[in-house]
């Protein structure tokens, strides 16, 4: 069995092998010891206080292999991106050109440096096992952060965004960075997020072009490069569009990646969850259904994929079988929350 | 001998020909178009008779041999420009993003759309026969205008500019255009060059980028052309350089030629020029000689009747003698009074 629960110190060791593993696009998982333990300690801080607004709050999240300890995936919120300063994206917009004389009109793709998605949640770090990436445990990786942000509303904001890894060869070279910031940095990217030493990126967008950029004048590549993303961001980006994230918008100012973004009370996994009260009885009547489930904490928050059975006759709430009941530290008359793995695509509520 | 005056009506079929005979691509306000030269003539002709105003006010000459009344060049002073239709320019920046603790600093050139020309007066429309860029001619018909501004300074604007055309092969491909001005305007140059020239020009301005521009996202040949001048005007901007005109890092929309300026009192022709009156004529065998025979560009003072010649001028007591030719073509007599200036600088004092 499986259970995703919130990262701890003891962790360490293994997380940072996975950071090491993980692609140079994922700049939320850095690949040093004492950022990685900050960002263990910042999530166990996160989710021992109370909150009322979003701010500098991170949550943290690993999936372990109960049976052997063997951490196998990550993932992680943000509660307010910038939060304390900006954060930076490109948006895609359209300037039309035109001229009723000479009867001409041209729309121009320009992207515009802007602030937008400061303040929205972000959903990071996320990893998972090549091993284990073609079954169903990336949708717990990536969505049982849903449900922790429904049961928790409070400590994040209205709107979600992520942003996912944008297309560069094999030595980390980004078309896009070599069109753009180059330009304006005069060195690699790699190396420029090296030099910004783990510090926010917002300290090289500082640095980066104020004014628009008229995609018309980006050479060939970089054009292709936006929004487009690298292939090793295939499956979390999938999983994000069946949630119903908007890809379009915003890119990454450095490589061009499509940010995607959401209103939370619009994502599929939010819209279809339930929120019950575990009944003691896993009677054998009423209807399975194969679902992500969350205990409704904060710091002993735990999720799994399992099954809930609904409609038991003379039963009070949700059914679960006694070892999920178990992983999730959740006993009779607690309260979980759960969604189905495959969600309906349209229409009615499941159940 | 040639002298340059107001253009007529009746040198509209002489200046079609000339345009026809070959002004290119580039030079844009004199599109080969019957129509609207008669609209620059017209309008020139209400200017010289004071009935337009400083928005609309075309100052047009021609250059004609006397002996044939052939008409061999043309040139222009527009009052201002910008007060009709806005009058865009790029101005040439720079923009520095510097960080100490990364050790970066990096400046990368910018274009900034600009209107800052806005009521400048401009020298404009200046053409000469092939077969006439022989001795000063080329000095003549461009000076001409900076007399003419000198004795009628009260029709022109503090500052005076010259948009000198820019780089473009002979086929009329500006790199500049083909790297920039293309993406916005699916059309060639030479096209947006014509539609410049029959006054739509702030039309297809507003299809152009409103935005600064990196010019590093230019191509390398389009970035090497800002502020240079095509090897046909050169000369062009030699002249006006010798006057003071400066390139200060505005360059056309299209083609990114210099833009030169300079205030009109700061024109060297215009600061020294003086009026003098004619006190005797000198006959062909009276050729003055030594230091006094600089050739002198000389004007009446009279704005009906208007024309500058290059003539032989030397300091008589009371005033100046002139050549007689140069005084007949110039339509003077002794007692006149002509306002007169070394053609080069170096002549003056």
């Amino acid at each position: 069995m499986y259970v995703l629960r919130t990262a701890q110190p003891a962790d360490l060791p293994q997380i940072e092998a996975i950071a090491a593993k993980s692609a140079i696009g994922i700049t939320s998982l850095p690949p040093d010891r004492d950022r990685l333990l900050e960002k263990i300690s910042n999530s166990r801080y996160s989710m021992s206080v109370d909150v009322d607004v979003p701010g500098e709050e991170t949550y943290f999240f690993v999936l372990e292999n109960v049976a052997t300890g063997e951490i196998v995936g990550t993932s992680g919120i943000a509660a307010s991106a910038g939060f304390h300063d900006r954060f930076y994206s490109y948006r895609n917009e359209i300037i039309v050109h035109a001229s009723q004389e000479l009867r001409v009109s041209n729309k121009i793709h320009a992207l515009h440096l802007c602030h937008d998605l400061t303040g929205y949640s972000l959903l990071t770090s996320f990893y998972i096992d090549p091993a284990l990436a073609d079954g169903d445990l990336p949708q717990l990786l990536s969505r049982a952060r849903l449900l922790f942000i429904a049961e928790h509303r409070q400590r994040f904001a209205e709107k979600l965004a992520a942003e996912n890894p944008g297309v560069c060869d094999v030595d980390g070279n980004s078309p896009f960075w070599n069109a753009v910031g180059r330009r304006f940095f005069g060195m690699d990217y790699p190396q420029a997020e090296q030099l910004s030493g783990g510090r926010s990126k917002t300290f090289i967008a500082e640095l980066m072009p104020q004014y628009p950029i008229y995609v018309p004048l980006l050479p060939d590549e970089a054009k292709l490069a936006i929004g487009q993303l690298h292939p090793d961001g295939e499956l979390p980006f999938s999983i994000l569009m069946d949630e119903g994230f908007e890809p379009d918008t915003y890119i990454d100012i450095f490589d061009g990646g499509p940010t995607v973004e959401a209103r939370v009370d619009t994502l599929r996994s939010v819209r279809y969850q339930h929120r019950s009260r575990v009944d003691g009885h896993f009677a054998s009547d009423g209807t399975e259904h194969v679902s992500i489930i969350a205990n409704t904490k904060a710091e002993h928050f735990r999720a799994l994929l399992g099954r809930v059975r609904v409609g038991v006759v003379g039963g009070a709430g949700i059914g679960l079988s006694p070892d999920v009941a178990e992983a999730l530290g959740v006993g009779d008359g607690d309260i979980i929350r759960s969604v189905d793995l495959v969600p309906p695509t349209t229409g009615e509520m499941a159940w | 001998m040639v002298i340059v005056r107001p253009i007529r009506q009746d040198d509209l079929a002489p200046l079609l020909a000339l345009v026809r005979g070959g002004v290119g691509v580039g030079l844009t306000t004199l599109p080969d178009n019957e129509a609207l030269l008669q609209a620059r003539i017209t309008a020139s002709l209400a200017t010289f008779a004071r009935k337009a105003v400083r928005a609309d006010e075309q100052w047009m000459f021609v250059m004609a041999d006397v002996a044939t009344g052939r008409v061999v060049g043309v040139c222009a002073i527009a009052g201002a420009v910008g007060l009709r239709e806005p009058w865009y320019s790029y101005r040439v920046g720079t923009v520095v993003n510097a960080s100490r603790e990364l050790g970066i600093f990096t400046q990368t050139p910018t274009l900034f759309l600009s209107n800052d020309h806005t009521g400048a007066s401009e020298l404009c429309s200046l053409f000469l026969h092939p077969e006439f860029r022989v001795g000063r001619n080329g000095a003549l018909l461009s000076k001409s205008r900076l007399l003419f501004m000198a004795q009628f300074r009260q029709h022109f604007a503090r500052k005076v500019i010259a948009e000198l055309r820019g780089v473009s092969d002979a086929d009329g491909r500006s790199p500049f255009w083909e790297s920039l001005g293309r993406h916005f305007f699916s059309m060639d140059f030479a096209e947006a060059d014509y539609l410049t020239g029959i006054g739509k020009k702030s039309f297809v301005a507003e299809l152009m980028p409103k935005h600064p521009l990196y010019s590093s996202f230019l191509s390398a040949e389009a970035q090497a052309v800002i502020g240079e001048t095509h090897e046909l005007t050169r000369p062009a901007r030699r002249l006006l350089e010798q006057e003071g005109f400066r390139y200060e890092g505005h360059v056309d929309i299209f083609d990114a030629g210099p833009a030169l300026e300079c205030n009109l009192d700061d024109i060297d022709a215009v600061k020294k020029s003086a009026v003098h009156r004619v006190v005797k004529l000198l006959t062909a065998g009276q050729a003055p000689a030594g230091a006094d025979s600089v050739p002198t560009l000389v004007c009446g003072t009279g704005i009906e009747h208007f024309a500058v010649g290059l003539a032989r001028v030397i300091s008589a007591a009371d005033g100046i003698a002139l050549d007689a030719e140069s005084a007949a073509a110039l339509g003077v007599s002794i007692g006149d009074e002509v306002r007169t200036v070394p053609l080069r600088p170096a002549d003056r004092h």
